[in-house]
């Protein structure tokens, strides 16, 4: 089953504002089939996932890091692009998208320490082990631990959403991703 | 009194909402918005669903009712519904007036001295246009229908879609209405709109929502900003007039409506008349 896109022709009142710009993309084509959940969710998915008080590259990190455990076809592809434009390098691009561990590619401890506890939230289940809880306090504050694991749970969810349907790369990514050699 | 009911004593919001019954038709006319026909899928909304709806439009300062489908009546449990439908809003229902056997009229008996006004379609002053446009037939049926109707106690409207009409015609076509004991008050002429099949045919003005008054519309595929948002072209419903695909708590679609409505700049849907 492949559910329909909304094309910009079709968009319903509340998702017109969407549509202004041109192509919204596919997800938000496909939420708009119901409008009332897209224009809560979009603003909610927006404010979780863009720049921060939470440095854009760290927040790359989580979003692509969960998308590989996940494995989201179109997340991956389309934050690998995202994630090197936030200035994450090919390797740590490359580590993070595969399911083997991604850590020790990374130089700072924090990095480290994010990458092992997003594999823990994201693939794991339960509460991730105290000693990795720990771990996290001695890099990130309350507060960013509270959006970091806002960040993986709506990325999840991103995740399944996209991955249930199917949604479809864009020709333009996959033209980028290649020739970045990350096809 | 809630945002809506002071929308709707405002005029900002139109107070009456529609309900789809049912998508199919014993018709298929050329410009029906819905391409509805024998073969149509029904999309029904259930009895229990439009009484629900009313209770929820009435709680809320809604202070009218539509009924519309396809053809409304080829339910049976219709007549039923309307009268309960009745005892909680006034009612307009929309009919094609062609179903109306013995056994139907029978049962349309209860109707009379309810607030219910049918509204029904009759195009042209005479069979051959008429029956081009909705079918062989269908004059005959119409005209002996409304008088039926009428003597039976039942509050008749009629409804005039037309995508261009000479004046010779429009003043036939009120001699007969009136004949049929139907006054010029009850008589509204619409122009076709270029949605569902009309757009097969080349008919029709085109209409969005600016144009078209924001009556709340309730169906099996959600609620729209007018009766004429829910259409369907080559099979496909059309999405650009839906305002949520909740229906129920109504409080939903109701807010989301008046949200867009108030963004809307004021007399916009009164220039094409389509009512």
């Amino acid at each position: 089953m492949t559910v329909q896109l909304v094309e910009a022709s079709q968009a319903p009142l509340l998702a017109r504002p969407y549509y202004a710009n041109g192509d919204p993309g596919p997800i938000v084509a496909a939420l708009a089939q119901v409008p009332e959940l897209l224009e809560v969710a979009m603003p909610f998915i927006g404010m979780t996932l863009a720049p921060s008080a939470i440095p854009w590259r760290t927040k790359e990190i989580v979003i692509l890091r969960t998308s590989g455990v996940l494995e989201c076809r179109y997340c991956v592809q389309s934050h690998s692009l995202v994630a090197l434009d936030a200035g994450l390098t090919r390797a740590e691009v490359d580590a993070l998208r595969r399911p083997a561990p991604a850590a020790p590619v990374f130089e700072k401890a924090a990095d480290r320490t994010l990458i092992e506890w997003v594999d823990a939230v994201a693939g794991g289940r339960g509460t991730p082990p105290p000693a990795l809880m720990t771990a996290m306090e001695l890099h990130f504050r309350d507060h960013e631990v509270v959006e970091l694991a806002a960040v993986v749970g709506v990325t999840m969810m991103l995740n399944r959403f996209c991955t249930t349907l199917g949604l479809p790369t864009a020709p333009d990514v996959l033209a980028r991703l290649a020739a970045e050699g990350l096809a | 009194m809630s945002p809506v009911a002071e929308a709707v004593v405002e005029g900002t919001l139109p107070g009456r909402v529609w309900l789809y019954s049912n998508y199919n038709c014993n018709l298929a006319c050329n410009y029906c918005l819905t391409e509805s026909s024998p073969q149509s899928a029904r999309r029904e909304l259930t009895g229990k669903q439009m009484v629900e709806v009313a209770t929820e439009a009435r709680a809320l300062g809604f202070t009218g009712l539509g009924v519309t489908g396809g053809e409304p009546f080829l339910r049976p449990d219709l007549p039923e519904i309307l009268l309960q439908l009745a005892d909680i809003l006034p009612v307009v229902v929309l009919t094609n007036a062609t179903l109306f056997n013995e056994s139907r009229r029978e049962r349309l008996r209860p109707l009379a001295g309810a607030p219910i006004q049918m509204q029904v379609s009759l195009d042209r002053p005479d069979p051959i246009v008429n029956d081009e446009m909705r079918g062989p037939g269908n004059f005959a049926k119409v005209v002996e229908a409304i008088p039926m109707l009428i003597d039976m106690g039942i509050h008749v409207r009629i409804a005039t879609t037309a995508e261009h009409i000479e004046e010779d015609d429009r003043v036939r076509l009120c001699e007969l209405h009136r004949r049929l004991g139907i006054s010029d008050d009850d008589h509204i002429v619409r122009p076709v709109v270029r949605r569902g099949r009309a757009v097969d045919f080349d008919m029709g003005v085109e209409a969005g929502a600016p144009d078209l008054p924001a009556e709340l519309t309730i169906t099996a595929d959600g609620a729209f900003w007018s009766p004429f948002g829910p259409t369907v072209r080559q099979g496909q419903l059309d999405l650009d007039l839906l305002v949520t695909r909740t229906t129920r708590p109504l409080a939903t679609p109701a807010s989301a409506l008046l949200r867009l409505v108030e963004g809307r700049p004021p007399g916009g849907d009164t220039q094409l008349n389509i009512r």
